[in-house]
């Protein structure tokens, strides 16, 4: 073995809307951080939008001086939102209806004026959009018409090619799967992606590739600079 | 299943009609109807198992004074059944049925006959639960769940794969207890209790938390090897913590939507109340499930959410929960 310093697990925080979407995530977190991380207990879960945005600052604050946190990951589905676009990306820019721009400004304003705490600046932020729902990522791979471009090409002809209900129904089986299945399905169908998420980054390049380049800037060593 | 109800002059339900799903969530103010639609449906279970009047026998006449009428699914689609009730004390004593002449007519209401005799409503009462019961009144679950530990040790002996199924998913929601323990009381009487996991420790059912206790009742129904008909359950969320409500909606539909969760046997169809924004929010996939009872000075009504045609606007910038409370959905008190 090498004698080469191993960093420590990375401490995160997840903020998801079900049990099924953390177990999903949990695992998309480690192929995309390509190491294990500790999960900061108790699981954090919204309402739904609007609830996630309310009660972020909260969270945050609570992390950034309870907890050891490193970071706090929050994936929301976009529903009928726009989708987040890379012009948003330009220094200054805000699209006052797009969830992940919205995320962020709250990330930006709660950890602002924070003090330094539990010996780090700030908790960082991963923010990622599910292009409609959870359960299109579920079916990256495996149905070639569930796609973020289908869904904005959908949408900017006002006809969804799918529908929240029918994603269910393509990875459940029903519209009303109990959650141990669902849970299942979620870890089963991420699980596909065996470390490499390319495909997501392909499929979902927005709701997802946000969410990687996120997670992956948290090596980084700029990762500590305030107001990124 | 029923497909519709009817009411007029009947309490508050001045001229109120509701349409029914295999699975219905009623939500509104004290005293909008909703208790009403449940006791209207008990009233035509009780009325069913006596003689009937015949729609022909009327000739032509319906019956005065306050009446509730009710649509049915296939294979009932032609029968109407129709409870009259006098004016003064709101009584509903006469069920006039009309169905097709002849002998398929007959056979038809004998069938429906049944299948209404098997409408059950329920409001669990924690103190009778943990009060041991008779053992030989195990048949069936009693509308206050009063019975339940008998329901279980019965339901244990005769059948006891459908009780493991039951056990099983006990321990997945609460991991906290490790086994149901059904223990002899005095009286042949038998007593509910639950072993904490991790240990032999045994909790009684007098120290079991009300949300146990009712979410176990919602078990015994939603596992039954032969439910009733028809589940009519108030305050479905009482004593339930938030995040667990998901599993009470979840346990109620596996009753309306047996094939969902790989069941062979016939839907039971749900009417539930609930006073919980939380429970209302896991609704925005089938908002068609949720039934508002509002209530206009001494008028209430009955829609349907999805009657609202900018629901899905509504539901883009706040959930479900959130929206009923701030009024604008209806179904708030004090209109
Ligand atoms: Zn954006």
């Amino acid at each position: 073995m090498s004698g080469a310093p191993v960093a420590p697990r990375l401490r995160i925080a997840l903020l998801s809307e079900s049990p099924a979407d953390e177990a999903a995530l949990r695992v998309l977190v480690e192929f995309v951080l390509g190491e294990p991380f500790t999960a900061v207990p108790p699981s954090l879960r919204a309402r739904g939008w609007p609830s996630v945005e309310q009660v972020l600052p909260s969270v945050i604050r609570h992390l950034h001086f309870n907890t050891a946190a490193d970071g706090l990951v929050v994936v929301v589905d976009s529903d009928d939102s726009p989708v987040h676009q890379p012009e948003h990306e330009a220094p200054g820019y805000h699209h006052p209806y797009c969830r992940v721009c919205r995320l962020r400004a709250v990330f930006r304003r709660a950890t602002k004026n924070l003090p330094p705490s539990h010996g780090r600046s700030r908790v960082l932020r991963a923010v990622g959009l599910c292009v409609p729902a959870l359960e299109a990522w579920l079916l990256c791979g495996r149905d070639t018409s569930v796609t973020e471009a289908a869904w904005t090409e959908g949408q900017a002809a006002g006809r969804p090619p799918y529908t929240r209900r029918e994603l269910k129904w393509r990875v459940y089986g029903t519209e009303r799967p109990s959650l141990p299945h669902e849970v299942k399905r979620a870890v089963q169908e991420v699980s596909r992606h065996r470390g490499d998420v390319r495909r997501l980054e392909n499929d979902f390049p927005q709701g997802f590739g946000v969410l990687a380049r996120d997670l992956r800037g948290w090596r980084e060593p700029a990762a500590a600079a305030p107001d990124r | 299943m029923i497909t519709a109800v009817h009411f007029r002059n009947f309490k508050v339900l001045r001229s109120a009609a509701v349409r029914l799903e295999p699975f219905n969530l009623l939500i509104g103010p004290n005293g909008s109807g909703k208790t009403s639609l449940i006791q209207a449906m008990l009233r035509l279970r009780t009325l069913a198992a006596l003689p009937v009047t015949h729609a022909h026998e009327l000739e032509g006449q319906r019956p005065e004074g306050p009446r509730i009428e009710f649509a049915f699914g296939a294979p009932f689609r032609e029968v109407r059944v129709i409870l009259g009730c006098n004016t003064d004390e709101l009584v509903c004593n006469q069920l006039v049925v009309d169905h097709p002449p002849g002998a398929d007519g007959e056979r038809q209401w004998t069938e429906l006959r049944d299948w209404l005799r098997s409408i059950r409503a329920y409001l669990f009462d924690h103190y009778a639960m943990a009060v041991p019961a008779k053992r030989a009144d195990g048949a069936e679950l009693a509308s206050n769940a009063g019975n339940l530990a008998a329901v279980l040790a019965a339901r244990r002996a005769a059948e006891p794969a459908a009780m493991a199924l039951l056990e099983d998913e006990f321990r997945r929601v609460m991991p906290e207890f490790s086994a149901l323990v059904l223990r002899d009381a005095p009286d042949d009487r038998v007593e509910l209790a639950a072993r904490l996991a991790g240990g032999d420790e045994v909790v009684a059912a007098d120290s079991l938390s009300q949300g146990t206790l009712y979410f176990l009742a919602i078990l015994a129904l939603a596992y039954a090897p032969r439910p009733p008909g028809v589940v009519c359950l108030e305050e479905a969320d009482r004593g339930v913590h938030p995040r667990m409500l998901r599993e009470v909606r979840d346990a109620l539909y596996r009753l309306s939507y047996p094939r969902d969760a790989g069941l062979d046997r016939a839907p039971v169809q749900v009417v539930t109340t609930t006073h919980s924004p939380y429970l209302l929010d896991l609704f925005r996939d089938h908002p068609e499930e949720i039934v508002l009872a509002d209530k206009q000075g001494q008028a209430a009504t009955f829609k349907r959410l999805t009657d609202r045609e900018d629901l899905r606007e509504l539901m883009q910038e706040a959930n479900l929960g959130d929206l009923w409370y701030s009024g604008i959905l209806g179904g708030v008190p004090g209109q």
